[in-house]
C-alpha cells in the first residue's frame, strides 16, 4: 500500500478551533441593521382547506412590513425533488399541522407574532389519514395530489426487487420464519434549529445565508419560485449545527419565504425556529411496517426472502421515493438467496411529514431484517456470527439485484473483527448458560446479553440520479491555497478531508489550504450533499483539481531547475532535482507565475455508470457497498424493562480512512444515535398531532446513556474511490438499533418487534397506549 | 417573551413584604427550573418574581437537637453535598443526585420541587418517608403541616397567596437504619422519574425488621408511605417470600389509589419490582 503523508494520519479538524471557541456564527447570531424578523402562520389543523385568506389586518400591525402568501410565488411556490407536490406557502389546502400557510415579516419578533396573529385564516377541516394502512383504502380521504394515472391519490410510489419465486422457496422449505416488524419516525435532534437570513442586493437580486444540505438545490428553487435568473440569486452557507438529512426541504422552503419578504421589503429578513416550531414543523425519518419471509435449509443455508414494507411519507413526498428505493435495495440484507422480493410502498397521510434522515431507509429496513436473520440463526441452531458468516456476501458473489462484487468487500472481515473485539464467544457462552440456568424470572433478575447486526449499504445516490461533483483550487497571491466544493460540510469533516486531499496531492502542508464553506456564485454545483458521497464524489473531484494544479507547479519546478519531470522529487513541500539543492515550494509557485501559468485549477469526477430497471426489479443499484458489523452488549432489568448498552464493538469496512478523528466521530455519533432510536427515541402522532414538541418528551440519548465504543476499521479499498476510500457517515448508524434488539432478545429470551424498545415494551411486550391531545402543538406554535 | 417585574429579596421578612404588596400578583422565584419552563408556554399567571434564591434563613441545613432543618431555598446540589444529610437523609441525597443533570441541580430547590408538587417529582418520595413536616410563613403568622397534608394533588398545594415556604423538618431517623431510593427513568439523565421508590429500614438483633419506611414516586396523585407494606414487614424476619408479597401489596396499595390508567399495566409490574428490591436494599445484608 502506498505511504501517504496526510491521508489516513491525524490531523485537525479544520472548524474545530471556531466550534471549541464558540466563534462561529450561525444564523441565530448574524444580525444586520435594520433587519426585520419573521415568522410563520402555520396549519393547528391536520387537513383542512384553506377557504378564506385575508393578510391586510396583519400589515396594519406596528411594526409588520411585509406579509407574504403562495401568491407570491411564481405558480404558487411549487417545488420538490423528485416529486413535486409542497409549496413554498400552501396553497389551497394544508395537510399537516405545521404546515406554513403565510409569512410576516416584522421590525421585532413580538410584531411578527401579533402580524402572524392578525391574519384572517379560515379553513374548512377536512378527514385525515392517520394510519398508513388504510392510506389506499378505497373511501380514504384524499391527502395526496391527483393522479391522473388512475392511481390512488393516497399512492406516492412502489419500489421492487426481484429474483426468483421466494415464497414458492418458503412454502417448501423445512425451516422458515414468518414475522412482521414495525418503526416509528424519528426526529433529527439537530443542536441548532432552523434559520435563515436573506439579503436583498441593489440589483435587485437577494443573498440567502442558509445551513441547507445543498445550496445549488436552494438556489434553483429560489430562481424558480422567486422568478428571477439565476444570477440574481445567491446561497451561502454559514456554518451548520447538525443536519443528519434534516436540513433539505425544510431550510429551502424557508429560504424562499424570508427571501420574498426581503425583496418586498427591501430589507435584510431573518426567520429562526424555536425547537418547538423545529419539531412540530420539520419533516421526520419515515415510519415503517414490515412483513418478512425467511427460508432456510436445516444445514443453516438461506435459500429466499420476502420483504413487504409499508412507508408512511407524511403529507408530502419530499425524499420518500429514493427511501423507498434504498429500503428496497437493502431489505434483504447482506447475504446470498436464491430468491428473493422486495416491494416497499409508500403511501401519503397527515401524519406532518418524512424525508431524508442518515441511513435512508436502510436503518429502518436493517432494523427487521437483521433481526429476522437473528431469529433464523435460533431456529437452524447456529451462533448469530456464524450463521451470517456462512450467508454473507463476499467477493464475486452476485447480489439478489444481479450484480457481481468485484471488488471491496470486507463484511466477513467486520464480523470476525467483532467477535473478537468483544469477546464474543465467551460472553454468547456464558449469558446464554446463565439463561438456562435461571428459566423462572425474579423480579429482581438483571440479565446480559449480546448480539450482532450486519449492513451493507449502497455508496453514493446509486440509480437515484446523476452522480458528480465538481472542485476548484487556486493558489492566491499570498500563496495560501483557496479550495471550493459544491457540497457541504454540516459537521461530517468533508471539509478536512478535502484540505488533507488536496495537501496530499500537492505536497503542501494541509495549514496553508483554506476551505471556503459553498456559495453558489464561486463553487461549482457538485450534486446534493447526501448518501454519504462526500468522501467519494468531492473527494476525487478535489483530488483531480490538486493533480491539475500539481502538474502546473511540476512544470514550473523542472524549468527552474532545468530537468524533465520524471526527476523531480520532493522533499518536504521543497522540490528537489538532479542537482539535489531543495527549492522551496513558493519560489516555484514565484516561478509558475512569472512563466505566466494559471495557478488555479478544476476538477470534475463523474462515478462509473450504473443501472437499475425499476420495472425489472434487476440491475446495479450501486457502484460500491459499505459493510459493517456491530456488537451490543447489554443489561435487561427483568423487574421494569429497563436496558443498559454496556458494551459496544464496530467494524466498518470503509474502504480507505482519509482522516481518523472524523472517521471516528462519524462512528460514535452514529452509534449514539442508532442507540437512542433503539431505545428511547420516540414521535407519537396522535391523529396527526405530534406530541413530542420539545426535548423533555423526545429524549435523545445523552452522555451517560452511550458506553464505551470499540470502533475498528476494515479497509478493503475501491478502486473508484480516492485512495480507495468509500464512506462512513449513514452507515454507522444503521446495524446499531438490530445489534442492540438481539441483544435484548439473548438477555431476556423476548423480542421485541416493535421501536423504541422503551421500558414498556421490553417488559410486557407491547406499548402502551397514553392518548394525546393537540394541545402541545397549540401551545409550540405561539411561542413568544 | 412574557414581560413581569423582577425583584430580588434579602431577607424572609423582605420575601413576605413584597409578596403581599397590594395592587401586584408576585409569585417567589427560587430556582425557576419549573417556573421558567411554564411561561414559555402559558401567559404567565403573575406581575413580578420576588427572588428569594439568595436568602441567607432559606439556606440553611442544620441538626436541632433529634431534628434536621432543612431550608425551602436549599438547591439539589447543595443538599447532595451536605455532610449532615448524606449521613441522616442519604435517600433524600440520592434523590437529589438523580435530578435533571448538573445545571438543574446547581439551579432547582428542594423548595421549589415540593411547591410544585410534580406527582414525579424525585423529593417527595424520600421526604415523605422522612415523615417531613412543611413549614409555612406569611405575614399573617407561620403554619406547620406534614408534607402528606400539605401537598393536595398533583400541581396543587396549601400553600396560599402571600406565603412561602420557609423549611422542612424532619426526625433524625434512628441509628442503624439504611436508605435507598431508586429512580426509572426512560434515560439515564435529564429523564423525568417514570416511577421511583425510597425506603428507609433497619432490623434488630434478632433479624428483624424494627423500622420500617416506604414511599413511591410517580405512582400517587399524593405522596403517601405505604403503611400497608411497612405493617407487613415490621417484627418480620425479611424472607425471600415476605420481601416478594411486599412488592405484591404495594402493587395493590397503588392501584386501590389510582384505579386502572393507561400505565397500570407497566407500573402495577415494575413497582412491585421495585418495592422489593429497595426493601432488600435496606432490610436484607
Amino acid at each position: 500500500m502506498p505511504e501517504y503523508q496526510y491521508i489516513g494520519k491525524p490531523a485537525r479538524r479544520v472548524d474545530a478551533l471556531e466550534k471549541v471557541l464558540g466563534t462561529a456564527k450561525y444564523i441565530a447570531d448574524r444580525k444586520l441593521p435594520g433587519m426585520l424578523h419573521a415568522r410563520c402562520l402555520r396549519s393547528e389543523v391536520p387537513h383542512a382547506r384553506i377557504v378564506k385568506l385575508d393578510v391586510t389586518p396583519a400589515l396594519a400591525v406596528p411594526g409588520v412590513r411585509g406579509v407574504i402568501t403562495s401568491e407570491d410565488f411564481f405558480e404558487h411556490g411549487l417545488y420538490g425533488f423528485p416529486v413535486k407536490d409542497k409549496y413554498m406557502l400552501a396553497y389551497q389546502k394544508v395537510r399537516y399541522v405545521g404546515e406554513a400557510i403565510a409569512a410576516v415579516a416584522a421590525d421585532t419578533p413580538e410584531a411578527a407574532l401579533a402580524g402572524v396573529q392578525a391574519i384572517i385564516c379560515e379553513l374548512e377541516p377536512l378527514p385525515g389519514v392517520f394510519d398508513m394502512e388504510h392510506a389506499l383504502d378505497a373511501d380514504a380521504p384524499q391527502v395526496g395530489p391527483d393522479r391522473p394515472d388512475g392511481e390512488h391519490p393516497n399512492f406516492l410510489d412502489k419500489l421492487i426487487v426481484r429474483k426468483g419465486d421466494p415464497l414458492a422457496v418458503w412454502e417448501q422449505s423445512p425451516i422458515k420464519l414468518e414475522e412482521r416488524y414495525t418503526v416509528g419516525p424519528q426526529e433529527h435532534a439537530y443542536i441548532e434549529p432552523e434559520g435563515v437570513l436573506a439579503v436583498p442586493t441593489p440589483e435587485g437580486g437577494v443573498v440567502v445565508y442558509a445551513p441547507n444540505q445543498s445550496p445549488f438545490i436552494n438556489h434553483g428553487n429560489l430562481a424558480l419560485v422567486l422568478n428571477l435568473p439565476h444570477n440574481l440569486v445567491r446561497v451561502i452557507q454559514p456554518p451548520v449545527g447538525g443536519s443528519f438529512g434534516g436540513k433539505d426541504d425544510i431550510i429551502y422552503e424557508s429560504s424562499a419565504q424570508v427571501a420574498r419578504l426581503a425583496l418586498i421589503t427591501g430589507k435584510p429578513v431573518r426567520m429562526v425556529f424555536s425547537r418547538e416550531e423545529s419539531l412540530i414543523v420539520s419533516y421526520k425519518r419515515d415510519a415503517m411496517r414490515m412483513h418478512i419471509w425467511l427460508a432456510a435449509d436445516p444445514d443453516g443455508t438461506l435459500r429466499a426472502c420476502k420483504f413487504d414494507g409499508l412507508l408512511d411519507s407524511g403529507a408530502y413526498a419530499s425524499e420518500s421515493s429514493f427511501t423507498a428505493w434504498r429500503a428496497s435495495i437493502h431489505a434483504m440484507g447482506a447475504y446470498r438467496y436464491d430468491a428473493c422480493h422486495v416491494d416497499i410502498t409508500a403511501v401519503y397521510t397527515n401524519n406532518g411529514y418524512c424525508g431524508a434522515f442518515r441511513g435512508f431507509g436502510n436503518t429502518e429496513v436493517c432494523m427487521a431484517i437483521e433481526q429476522a436473520i437473528d431469529e433464523m440463526a435460533y431456529k437452524v441452531g447456529m451462533d448469530p456470527i456464524d450463521f451470517r458468516l456462512k450467508n454473507c456476501l463476499r467477493l464475486g458473489d452476485e447480489t439478489v439485484h444481479g450484480q457481481r462484487l468485484t471488488e471491496s468487500v470486507g463484511l466477513a472481515e467486520c464480523l470476525m473483527a467483532v467477535r473478537r473485539l468483544s469477546d464474543w464467544d465467551r460472553k454468547r457462552a456464558e449469558y446464554t448458560r446463565r439463561d438456562v440456568a435461571c428459566n423462572v424470572s425474579t423480579t429482581n433478575d438483571i440479565r446480559r446479553g449480546i448480539g450482532v447486526a450486519a449492513l451493507y449499504h449502497g455508496t453514493s445516490l446509486g440509480a437515484e440520479g446523476q452522480d458528480y461533483a465538481n472542485a476548484t483550487i487556486a493558489i492566491e497571491q499570498d500563496n495560501s491555497i483557496d479550495i471550493t466544493s459544491g457540497l457541504t460540510d454540516y459537521g461530517t469533516g468533508s471539509r478536512t478531508v478535502f484540505t488533507l486531499i488536496a495537501a496530499e496531492e500537492l505536497g503542501v502542508r494541509p495549514e496553508r489550504i483554506h476551505m471556503q464553506r459553498p456559495d453558489t456564485d464561486t463553487a461549482i454545483e457538485s450534486g446534493p450533499t447526501v448518501a454519504s458521497r462526500s468522501t467519494m464524489l468531492g473527494g476525487n473531484a478535489m483530488r483531480i483539481a490538486a493533480m491539475n494544479l500539481r502538474q502546473t507547479l511540476d512544470y514550473a519546478a523542472a524549468d527552474l531547475l532545468g530537468c524533465e519531470l520524471h526527476q523531480l522529487i520532493r522533499h518536504g513541500e521543497a522540490y528537489v532535482g538532479p542537482a539535489e539543492e531543495p527549492v522551496p515550494w513558493e519560489r516555484v509557485v514565484a516561478h509558475a507565475r512569472e512563466m505566466g501559468l494559471a495557478l488555479s485549477a478544476h476538477g470534475k469526477w463523474t462515478a462509473p455508470r450504473i443501472n437499475w430497471d425499476h420495472h425489472a426489479g434487476r440491475g446495479t443499484p450501486y457502484m460500491a457497498y459499505h459493510f459493517a458489523a456491530q456488537v451490543a452488549e447489554v443489561e435487561v432489568d427483568m423487574g421494569t424493562g429497563n436496558v443498559q448498552v454496556i458494551g459496544f464493538w464496530a467494524a466498518h469496512d470503509l474502504g480507505k480512512m482519509i482522516f481518523p478523528q472524523g472517521a471516528y466521530g462519524q462512528l460514535y455519533g452514529g452509534i449514539a444515535q442508532g442507540l437512542g432510536y433503539a431505545l428511547m427515541e420516540q414521535i407519537t402522532f396522535v391523529n396527526g398531532y405530534i406530541q413530542e414538541t420539545n426535548f423533555e418528551s423526545y429524549l435523545i440519548p445523552t452522555a451517560v446513556d452511550v458506553p464505551e465504543i470499540v470502533g475498528t476499521f476494515i479497509e478493503a479499498p475501491f478502486s473508484h474511490g480516492p485512495y480507495g476510500a468509500k464512506n462512513i457517515a449513514e452507515p454507522a448508524m444503521v446495524p446499531t438499533a438490530p445489534a442492540i434488539l438481539n441483544a435484548i432478545y439473548h438477555a431476556t429470551g423476548r423480542r421485541v418487534r416493535d421501536l423504541p424498545a422503551n421500558l414498556e415494551r421490553v417488559l410486557l411486550g407491547h406499548d402502551l397506549a397514553k392518548g394525546g391531545s393537540p394541545r402541545a402543538c397549540k401551545l409550540g406554535l405561539h411561542i413568544a | 417573551m412574557p414581560r413581569f417585574d423582577y425583584v430580588r429579596a434579602g431577607s424572609v421578612a423582605e420575601a413576605l413584604r413584597l409578596l403581599a404588596e397590594p395592587g401586584l400578583t408576585s409569585r417567589p422565584l427560587a430556582g425557576g427550573t419549573d417556573v421558567l419552563v411554564y411561561i414559555r408556554h402559558e401567559r404567565a399567571p403573575f406581575d413580578r418574581l420576588v427572588d428569594i434564591s439568595r436568602v441567607p434563613e432559606l439556606k440553611i441545613i442544620e441538626r436541632r437537637g433529634n431534628e434536621v432543618v432543612v431550608g425551602g431555598a436549599v438547591t439539589y446540589t447543595e443538599a447532595a453535598e451536605s455532610p449532615l444529610l448524606r449521613q441522616v437523609a442519604a435517600c433524600l441525597v440520592e434523590a437529589c443526585l438523580t435530578v435533571g443533570g448538573p445545571a438543574i441541580r446547581n439551579m432547582g430547590t428542594l423548595g421549589g420541587n415540593v411547591v410544585n408538587a410534580a406527582a414525579c417529582a424525585d423529593s417527595l418520595p424520600p421526604l415523605t418517608c422522612l415523615d417531613t413536616m412543611v413549614h409555612l410563613r406569611s405575614l399573617a403568622g407561620e403554619r406547620t403541616m406534614a408534607l402528606s397534608e400539605f401537598i393536595m394533588g398533583p400541581n396543587r398545594t396549601a400553600i396560599r397567596a402571600g406565603e412561602l415556604l420557609t423549611h422542612f423538618s424532619f426526625p433524625v431517623p434512628p441509628d442503624g437504619a439504611r436508605q435507598v431510593f431508586i429512580k426509572l427513568g426512560r434515560r439515564n439523565a435529564q429523564a423525568i422519574s417514570r416511577l421511583s421508590i425510597a425506603a428507609i429500614g433497619r432490623l434488630d438483633g434478632q433479624g428483624r425488621a424494627d423500622y420500617v419506611r416506604l414511599s413511591p414516586g410517580a405512582a400517587m396523585p399524593t405522596p403517601r408511605r405505604l403503611t400497608e407494606v411497612e405493617a407487613m414487614l415490621l417484627g418480620q424476619v425479611p424472607t425471600d417470600e415476605l420481601l416478594i408479597a411486599a412488592g405484591v401489596r404495594s402493587a395493590e396499595v397503588m392501584i386501590a389509589v389510582t384505579g386502572r390508567r393507561w400505565s397500570t399495566e407497566y407500573k402495577e409490574v415494575a413497582i412491585q419490582a421495585l418495592a422489593e428490591r429497595v426493601l432488600r436494599r435496606v432490610l436484607v445484608l
